[in-house]
């Protein structure tokens, strides 16, 4: 712990802000913060203390054998497990907690879903450093779980009516991440529906018993045609909803239940007791009507993000909490002065703490892809309003400085920069920044409002409402505009499109002929012919990843409902279908470019030193390659050192890049989702780089198998970039970031010393202003030093709290992989 | 090839590969199959130079802005 004789100014002249922060946050702050249990894995291995919960799949697993023999349709019985789950899962209220509501029965347990993928739960099985004692006890329930379960889970539905050669080549992992089920993934919100204060979920069950009510009234009418058919379906999707709805309605009032008999029976403290009342009334006011102030406002969005994780396990949280909690935040602060800043900075840290402690299990490859974190919780802040104006609000600065003194390192922020954001918004960012949490990540709001209309045709109005979706993707969250699945296994590992050039799409590491039967690289003799290779090997990628997306998508409705998002989604209550059914969508689907640049820098090694300097054979190439370099450094560093790299300014590499979008960006058009719409490229990687370190073979660009890939996105390769930002900047500025793909991740890593004061502040606004002119869509730093992070390596213990960037996404540095963490530090340091 | 750690002495290959932190450096991380150490090699001089232990990096500085980004303190 920090020497308590130092004071905040002190620790912050060292820039030592996680000790600051400590010092300079509530002690009701400081207490939830240092009471909650940090779920991400380290490396791939959850934390110890952490137990896989056991409860829950109990519940289900006896729910399940109940519906057996009833007559209900699967999305009613999928409804009734959710409501028994809800009814009966073990509740707690934290110790000087204003927010309740949390996944498992206790805070340190990790909550198992073992309806989704029977291989999920033999990982579970085998994964018992993670299981409670007595362990003989836990693997006998998880036995008797995972038998139920089998040719029962939704992996298991799915997959007879999939091309297996497809899930094969998905499933190997070589180039691509995850499964393709309806209830994992990425959901989006319709927070235009049920988060703006006109309803709630009463107000849902009335409009669900109107249509309920109506269309059995048709249906039973002297007529018959497919419409009066379809009736029937529909019927049971309203009657699911209402199901998951009303059992959100008891399922708070349980917690008012326990909050005010620990208040009445056991409180003694007074101002507790008041605190406790009020949770009481709180819950039994929200879900079930429309909030009226800002601790209802952020519980019953907490309620909501819960109930959707009860349901499917979800691997991101888009939203955007100042524009939807912001009026509450204005009334109760700024109108009816009903609570004081520092009241409502509490309200909003523990918002962050109650998010950051969410999980659910997930298999170890997820776990190494997101080291350090649970999901993606991506929050979006700032933007433009429907009408164009700016939407910064008080919450927004709320929301960022409670960021600073919680410092949770998930969820974390991306900012929506627009020329109207004012000064002191941005100040705010830039603190967040300096005091190194990595985030916000900015944004470039006009460019990705044109891109999401480009792309996916959303109308002006919803473009501008968008959030995100995961680390980096834009969505609307209107009505067709936001998604309510995106499968982690449209995730491209890029690297595999130039290895299976030099392979013919053989792919070594997996044994597998995965890519294109291309040409022997051998007999390629013109760079021309090289580059057609490498887009057919991109193709045939994109193209496996997709099928199964789209398969699994046009299965979902009838195989994997979803009945409590499908009744917090205008288009399912209105129109009864579930809200997977992909025509009641626009569409936003992307593919997840990851380990992308690596190309860039390989073709342009091949096109240097092979084709144009002939100083090495294709031959020679491929042969070195195949052997991983060994023996053949001097050759290595050749490719490192003598072929232009991606982020200097170079048009002869830079071209490279822009001849790779293109041929991505029309193949884009070409390839389309179940709603008819287009899948752009976003090149990003979260941990990816470090996962596939040890999948993708030895590269021309001179990476060997096993070393980190790069960061992501466009950033250039680590300490390959000498040119300084400005260079870095031109370099991605030469893509169109609207036609080019649909957002493009860059890192990049300042010194914390320059950034110190007022200086360091205009500093960073002129590069920001340099980023905006250019037209860049994304930008992140870290902003930690060597000496520092050199340091956290050596004695982990005293450096807990240190955050990094590590992708799309924030990490504890001491979570996190040697490899990654040296992957980080050797980032080049830019001088503005 | 010689472990500086425990004198166990193999071709380079032998010793396991693991990761090079700089791609534009010819040092790389390896595991001595024998003692499991992590010992940083000179690619270029097949050499094994020092075990790597937390906090190092014998690869050197982070590239960048020298002297405002302080490296570990009496290293490279």
């Amino acid at each position: 712990m920090a020497a308590t004789a130092e004071t905040v100014k002190e620790l912050e002249k060292k820039q030592e802000w996680w000790w600051a922060a400590e010092k300079k946050r509530s002690r009701r702050l400081d207490y939830l913060r240092k009471a909650m249990w940090k779920k991400g894995a380290i490396g791939g291995l959850y934390p110890a203390g952490l137990q896989i919960d056991l409860e829950r799949p109990v519940m289900q697993t006896e729910k399940a054998k109940e519906l057996e023999s009833s007559a209900d349709p699967y999305v009613i019985k999928f409804a009734k497990m959710l409501a028994h789950v809800l009814d009966n899962k073990t509740i707690f209220i934290t110790d000087r907690s204003q927010l309740v509501g949390y996944l498992g029965s206790a805070p340190n347990m990790i909550t198992w879903d073992p309806t989704l993928a029977a291989i999920l739960n033999h990982e579970v099985f085998n994964d018992p450093d993670s299981l409670p004692q007595p362990l003989d006890e836990s693997l006998k329930v998880i036995r008797d779980v995972t038998n139920y379960w089998g040719g029962k889970s939704d992996l298991d539905k799915i997959l007879p009516h999939m091309d297996l050669g497809d899930v094969m080549k998905v499933l190997s992992g070589a180039i691509g991440w995850g499964v393709p089920l309806g209830r994992g993934g990425y959901s989006g919100k319709d927070y235009e529906y049920i988060m703006t204060g006109v309803r709630a979920f009463e107000d849902i069950i009335e409009e669900l018993d109107r249509r309920i009510d109506e269309a059995d009234a048709r249906s039973h009418r002297f007529d018959a045609s497919r419409e009066i058919s379809d009736l029937i379906d529909k019927i049971n999707n309203w009657e699911a909803m209402k199901i998951t709805l009303e059992a959100g309605i008891r399922h708070a009032r349980r917690y008012a239940r326990l909050a005010r008999i620990i208040a009445e029976n056991f409180e003694s403290d007074a101002v507790r007791r008041e605190e406790l009342v009020r949770v009481a009334e709180t819950c039994e006011r929200v879900p079930a009507k429309p909030p009226r102030t800002l601790q209802e406002s952020l519980q019953y969005d907490l309620f909501i993000q819960l109930f959707s994780r009860n349901e499917a396990i979800e691997g991101a949280w888009p939203a955007r909490p100042d524009f939807y909690h912001g009026p509450y935040y204005e009334r109760d602060v700024n109108i009816r002065k009903t609570l004081t800043r520092e009241e409502a900075l509490d309200l909003v840290g523990e918002f962050l703490i109650r998010a950051a402690e969410v999980s659910q299990y997930k298999p170890k490859w997820a776990r190494e892809g997101l080291q350090g974190i649970e999901g993606t919780w991506v929050w979006t802040l700032g933007g433009v309003k429907k009408d164009g104006s700016d939407a910064c609000n008080g919450m927004t600065i709320a929301l960022l400085q409670a960021a600073r003194l919680v410092r949770v390192a998930n969820p974390t922020f991306a900012f929506r920069w627009h020329p109207k954001v004012s000064d002191e918004v941005m100040r705010e960012c830039f603190e967040c920044i300096r005091q190194g949490l990595g985030y916000p990540s900015m944004r470039n709001d006009p460019v990705l409002v044109a891109n999401a209309m480009h792309w996916h045709g959303h109308p002006i109005e919803e473009a501008r409402l968008w959030v995100h979706q995961a680390c980096m993707s834009p969505s609307p969250a209107t009505k067709h505009g936001f998604q309510p699945m995106r499968m982690a296994n449209a995730t491209a590992n890029c690297a595999k499109i130039i290895e299976y050039v030099f392979t013919s799409g053989y792919d070594h590491v997996v044994n597998l002929q995965i890519g294109a039967e291309t040409p022997p690289v051998e007999t390629l003799e013109t760079y021309e012919q090289f580059f057609d290779a490498w887009v057919t090997q991109m193709k045939t990628i994109f193209t496996i990843l997709v099928r199964p997306v789209n398969r699994a998508r046009i299965l979902a409705p009838k195989l994997t409902p979803r009945p409590f998002l499908s009744a917090v989604s205008e288009r399912s209550v209105e129109s009864g279908l579930d809200v997977l059914e992909p025509s009641i969508s626009r569409g936003n689907a992307w593919i997840t470019a990851f380990t992308w640049v690596e190309n860039i820098d390989s073709l342009a090694a091949v096109k240097k030193l092979v084709f144009e300097e002939k100083k090495y054979t294709m031959a020679e190439l491929k042969e070195a390659l195949l052997n991983n370099w060994e023996g053949r450094e001097e050759m290595r560093l050749d490719f490192v050192r003598n072929a232009p790299k991606w982020g200097n300014d170079d048009d002869y590499v830079d071209s490279i890049m822009l001849d790779c979008l293109k041929a991505a960006s029309e193949f884009s058009h070409e390839i389309k989702c179940p709603s008819g719409n287009n899948w752009p490229i976003l090149p990003e990687n979260v941990s990816g780089n470090i996962h596939y370190a040890n999948i993708v073979g030895a590269l021309p660009n001179g990476r060997r198998l096993g070393d980190a890939l790069y960061d992501g996105g466009i950033s250039p390769g680590p300490g390959l970039d000498k040119k300084g930002p400005t260079a870095v900047l031109k370099s991605c500025s030469k893509i169109d970031h609207v036609t080019n793909g649909r957002a493009f991740l860059l890192n990049q890593r300042l010194s914390p010393t320059q950034l110190s004061g007022e200086k360091g502040y205009q500093l960073w606004k002129t590069y920001m202003k340099t980023w905006a002119d250019l037209g860049i869509d994304h930008v992140q730093f870290n902003c930690v030093s060597d000496e520092t992070l050199r340091s956290a390596q050596r004695d982990p213990e005293k450096y807990q709290e240190v955050i990094v960037r590590v992708a799309g996404y924030s990490a504890h540095f001491v979570d996190i992989s040697r490899k990654t963490q040296d992957n980080i530090i050797q980032r080049t340091v830019q001088g503005l | 090839m010689k472990c500086t750690e425990c004198g166990f002495e193999a071709p380079v290959e032998k010793f396991r590969y693991l990761y090079n932190a700089r791609i534009d450096a010819p040092i790389s991380i390896r595991q001595c199959t024998q003692c499991q150490a992590w010992i940083a090699v000179d690619e270029l001089k097949g050499v094994a130079t020092q075990k790597v232990g937390p906090g190092e990096a014998p690869w050197g500085k982070s590239a960048g802005i020298e002297g405002l980004a302080e490296d570990v303190r009496g290293r490279s």
